[in-house]
């Protein structure tokens, strides 16, 4: 099947290498530097060729629309005849539903009227013999419409004499219109992949899309209303289509056996592939064989065959573009196979005029085209593309199927269609999950489980910017499940399908909110649902969607967790001014020396309070460097010592209650031993190790038999304060004087 | 001669208090003069020379200056006497360095915790009129923060730490002034940083003096050549901030 073309995007990104990664495919998702075009070169390219096959078209649709023809249509009558079916000239009007005999044009060569339509071209009838009567008749017709004037005779003896006219291009009809429109946007599908990346499969596709525009601008002329088929089509269409035909098999073999990449190409195939087609289709053209419709259309099959087979070489793990490719051409052989086992069935019943037959062989060659169009672009097709290439799959799979049926087993034709468009339902059910399975949905994860690894993510990227990378790796990771996953650091401007749509990358976004700058660069995914599937647009969208939320969540969180400091601030402002004064004027009018220490104390507990509130982190290095200016300061006054000592495996973060809680047990601790101890030396040792905190205060004071203090406010204070911390905290006497103290604290380093 | 001594502080009884800790600080005769808001303050400063100090004939001695007064704050007063010749003293409730080291920007030199007790207060106040200020771990850091950035304590600045700039670090520097070198009054010297590093530390002067190899004096000098060098530098920048506003 066809090559796709590179994104345009994804060329010319790079503009430095980097050579961090090892591996080649994450240079070759985010873009090489082979073949500088600028965009613009190719845009001009497009142009010119689009206009180029806009006039191609123009001057075709100009060509059928200046041939003459009979203003009229004639079916066949069920007496095994021709009868007059429409016509828009008034002198032909009353003839309706009149028997033909033969059409006299004015050189007096009488044209018999035979039970065929004399619109169908010949390449999809299957008796030789029947073919050429056709031929015989088309050419008859072709020479009568250029005659001044025919004469119609009917079997009731009447004779209407008409003249053949030009169609004009209002004449052409909507199915012409519309086929040569599809001729067109092939024609341009095959411009856009030839421009993008030019090359062996990018010439093979387009030598493959030609074929198909030549083959729908001939069912073009042939679906032309009223006899007078174009005068120079009698005897090329048929060759014409054989051509197109042949080429058609022989590219599509020959690109897949090229593409995807793969290091052995076996050009020896594809050389014996279009020796065979072109030889054979010299061979009918200059010594006519029996059975050539047989010929040509199993010929087709085994090409088709062929294609599929070139593309299992490749097939399997890690190439989902291989698989899928060889699923269309599958189900592309698959229809044309039954279209034919149809057509083959009908004729040889004698079915050979039924409109089904011509228009099963139109809808298919629609589909093929279809196919093709969508071949280079699965990856960022859209859905409305797929669907119509569906829907002209199971349109091919229900005309066969029609004809079948009434063709073996004698339905009425009404019975018939009702059955084959409920087994191409069916048939439409089952393969579009087979075909699309490997394009869309994302059903890799729930749509619940989703939110939750984004808003754990967020969550976690909100305390951890600089871990943005790896956070976002792993949330493409469940959601796409890919084979590989790997991070570079160059910068791609936004998200994007590449390679194929074998790889995703997606940049690393910045988040809003302050904190240290997240790191830039890309991740890079490779190989959908473990290789199973490609990366399409819809996943892009998924992707852009999915870090659109990450940015409002994280933004959602800051701003709450913003709300919540700036209430916390307020609260501790409004505790410190007000209170805070009270309690200090309160110390000053203080009766005794003992009130005074008490409040004092109250209100240094009210400060630590406030600022814990206020501030929202305390490192546990500044937390000890404060305590001990503190307490060497209040030893001091007293006259006592300190000897301070702190270690610590790490550095971390203390909650608003760990730093409260420790700092005022500490207090506590301090406040006992110049209250009651009347030490001279005190030693503090502060030691974290592996998450638990060890605070070790000794005095050489007064104090013995800690069991039997009463536990006062102080210390029953300390023990509440190391509870609610999760610790222990004992008390034991010193072997020559005081007392030690020892807090153990474990300190995990969540966040409050 | 009276030393003459102006408190500003709201609370009459925190004012009272505050009388008792000066005149039990100095055997010099001293003049108290009391003020319970801004207003207060200003018109006696003025009365006594004015703002500027210089063609006062009697100017305040020792300025204690409570940072939260009814009509504003005390800061306010802090940045107008910049070049006021008195000590300046910020008492406040406040220990922690969002509220100090503002007001330490604003040329205080020093500052006292009006919660401490009264002997702990007369020792501070003294230790701070000989020129010993006291700078808690948390200042220290903040002010490390505020060197280090090349006197721009925003912090956004990336300004290398050793004061060593490249000429195309240069050429894309965004400082309002040309500099070829960093100021003076912008950098630390290298003993300077030693001494604040240990500060921020919680270790002593005695035992930063012991650690460092000096006399403790010495210590002390640069605990105060380092205020002063924040006060210079805010100025300079306050001052380059009034000329790009266009206020000079």
């Amino acid at each position: 099947m066809p090559p796709p073309p590179a994104p345009p995007a994804a060329r010319g990104a790079g503009t430095h290498t980097d050579n961090t990664l090892e591996s080649g495919w994450v240079d070759q998702a985010v873009g090489r530097r082979t073949r500088p075009r600028s965009p613009v070169d190719r845009a001009r390219g497009l142009l010119l060729l689009g206009l180029l096959g806009a006039l191609l078209v123009a001057l075709w649709l100009r060509l059928l629309a200046a041939e003459p023809h009979l203003p009229l249509t004639w079916q066949a009558a069920p007496g095994g005849g021709v009868e007059l079916a429409a016509s828009n000239d008034p002198a032909l009007r009353h003839a309706i539903g009149w028997q033909l005999q033969a059409l006299v044009p004015s050189d007096g060569r009488p044209v018999p009227a035979r039970a065929v339509l004399p619109q169908r071209s010949t390449r999809w009838i299957v008796d030789d013999a029947e073919r050429r009567q056709q031929d015989d008749l088309r050419s008859a017709i072709a020479r009568a419409v250029h005659q001044p004037q025919v004469t119609l005779q009917f079997h009731n003896g009447q004779q209407v004499t008409v003249a053949p006219q030009p169609r004009g291009l209002a004449g052409l009809g909507a199915m012409c219109w519309l086929l040569s429109a599809l001729a067109l946007a092939l024609y341009l599908a095959a411009a856009v992949v030839l421009l993008a990346e030019p090359g062996l499969p990018a010439v093979l596709y387009a030598l493959l899309a030609l074929s198909q525009c030549v083959n729908l601008l001939l069912i073009a002329a042939e679906s032309l209303a009223g006899p007078g088929p174009v005068d120079a089509l009698v005897r090329l269409d048929l060759p014409l289509r054989l051509l197109a035909d042949a080429v058609a098999a022989a590219a599509l073999v020959h690109v897949n056996l090229v593409y995807p990449h793969r290091p052995d190409p076996g050009i020896r195939w594809a050389l014996v592939a279009w020796a065979l087609a072109l030889g054979g289709l010299a061979a009918a053209l200059l010594w006519p064989v029996p059975g050539l419709w047989w010929w040509a259309q199993g010929l087709a099959l085994v090409y088709g065959l062929a294609a599929a087979l070139a593309l299992r070489r490749t097939g399997g793990f890690g190439s989902p573009l291989a698989a899928l490719l060889q699923r269309l051409v599958l189900a592309g052989t698959f229809t044309l196979g039954l279209l034919s086992l149809a057509v083959a069935t009908a004729s040889r019943e004698g079915l050979a005029q039924h409109l089904v037959a011509t228009v099963g062989s139109v809808v298919w060659y629609v589909f093929f085209a279809a196919l093709l169009m969508l071949g280079p672009f699965l990856s960022r097709s859209r859905q409305v593309l797929r669907e119509f290439a569906m829907l002209a799959g199971v349109a091919t799979v229900a005309s066969s199927l029609d004809l079948l049926f009434v063709a073996l087993f004698a339905l009425s034709p009404l019975a018939s269609l009702v059955l084959s468009l409920a087994v191409s339902g069916v048939v439409y059910a089952v393969a579009r999950p087979w075909i699309l399975g490997q394009l869309a949905g994302s059903g890799a994860l729930s749509a619940e489980r989703m939110f939750d690894s984004l808003y754990r993510v967020a969550r976690e990227l909100e305390q951890a910017p600089e871990q943005a990378g790896r956070q976002l790796a792993g949330l493409l990771r469940e959601v796409f499940d890919p084979l590989e996953v790997a991070r570079t650091p160059r910068v791609v401007p936004r998200i994007q399908v590449a390679a194929d749509g074998s790889t995703l990358v997606v940049p690393i976004p910045e988040l809003p909110g302050p904190g240290p700058a997240a790191p830039t660069g890309a991740i890079v995914l490779r190989f959908a649902r473990r290789g199973r599937r490609l990366f399409t647009l819809e996943d892009q969208r998924l992707a852009e969607r999915m870090i659109e939320q990450l940015r409002r969540a994280v933004a959602y969180d800051r701003a709450v967790e913003h709300g919540r400091t700036e209430e916390r601030t307020r609260i501790a402002q409004d505790l410190h001014d007000d209170i805070g004064a009270r309690l200090l004027t309160l110390m000053y009018k203080a009766p005794n020396s003992e009130i005074e220490e008490y409040i004092r104390h109250t209100l240094q507990d009210l400060k630590t309070l406030t600022r814990g509130l206020a501030a929202s982190n305390h490192r546990l290095s500044h937390a000890a460097a404060e305590w001990k200016a503190d307490i060497t300061q209040r030893l001091n006054a007293t006259g006592c010592d300190l000897h301070w000592s702190f270690s610590a495996d790490r550095d971390l973060t203390l909650t608003v209650v760990q730093w409260s809680g420790l700092t005022r047990v500490l207090r506590e601790l301090v406040n006992n031993i110049i209250t009651h101890a009347q030490a001279t030396q005190v030693e503090i040792h502060a030691h974290f190790d592996r998450g638990r905190l060890t605070l070790t205060v000794s005095d050489d004071g007064r104090g013995r038999e800690p069991q039997a203090w009463s536990h006062g406010l102080g210390l029953g204070g300390v023990r509440k304060r190391v509870k609610l911390l999760g610790g222990q905290v004992q008390w034991v006497e010193r072997e020559q004087r005081g007392i030690r103290c020892e807090v153990t604290v474990g300190l995990s380093s969540e966040r409050g | 001669m009276a030393v003459k001594v102006l408190i500003l502080e709201d609370n009459p009884v925190a004012r009272s208090f505050l009388c008792r800790v000066v005149r039990e600080s100095f055997s010099d005769t001293i003049a108290i003069t009391e003020a319970g808001d801004l207003e207060t303050a200003r018109a006696q400063i003025s009365l006594a020379g004015g703002a500027s100090g210089l063609h006062g004939v009697d100017p305040f001695k020792l300025i204690m200056v409570d940072l939260e007064l009814p009509d504003g704050n005390g800061m306010e007063l802090l940045a107008e006497l910049g070049q006021y010749p008195a000590t300046k003293i910020v008492t406040t409730l406040y220990s922690d360095d969002d509220h100090l080291f503002p007001a330490l920007q604003c040329g205080a030199d020093g500052y006292l915790l009006k919660e401490d007790r009264f002997e702990v207060l007369v020792e501070e106040l003294q230790k701070i009129v000989r020129g010993q200020p006291p700078l808690s771990p948390a200042i220290a850091r903040r002010l490390l923060t505020h060197f280090r950035h090349g006197g721009r304590a925003d912090g956004s600045s990336q300004a290398p730490e050793s004061g060593f700039t490249t000429p195309q670090e240069f050429a894309t520097t965004s400082s309002p002034v040309p500099i070829g070198k960093v100021p003076d009054h912008e950098r630390l010297t290298p003993r300077e940083s030693e001494v604040l590093t240990y500060l921020s530390k919680g270790f002593t002067i005695k035992e930063i003096a012991s650690l460092m190899g000096i006399k403790w004096f010495t210590v002390n000098d640069h605990i105060k050549s380092i205020y002063k060098k924040l006060n210079v530098s805010s100025r300079a920048e306050a001052a380059v901030l009034a000329t790009k506003q266009g206020l000079v």
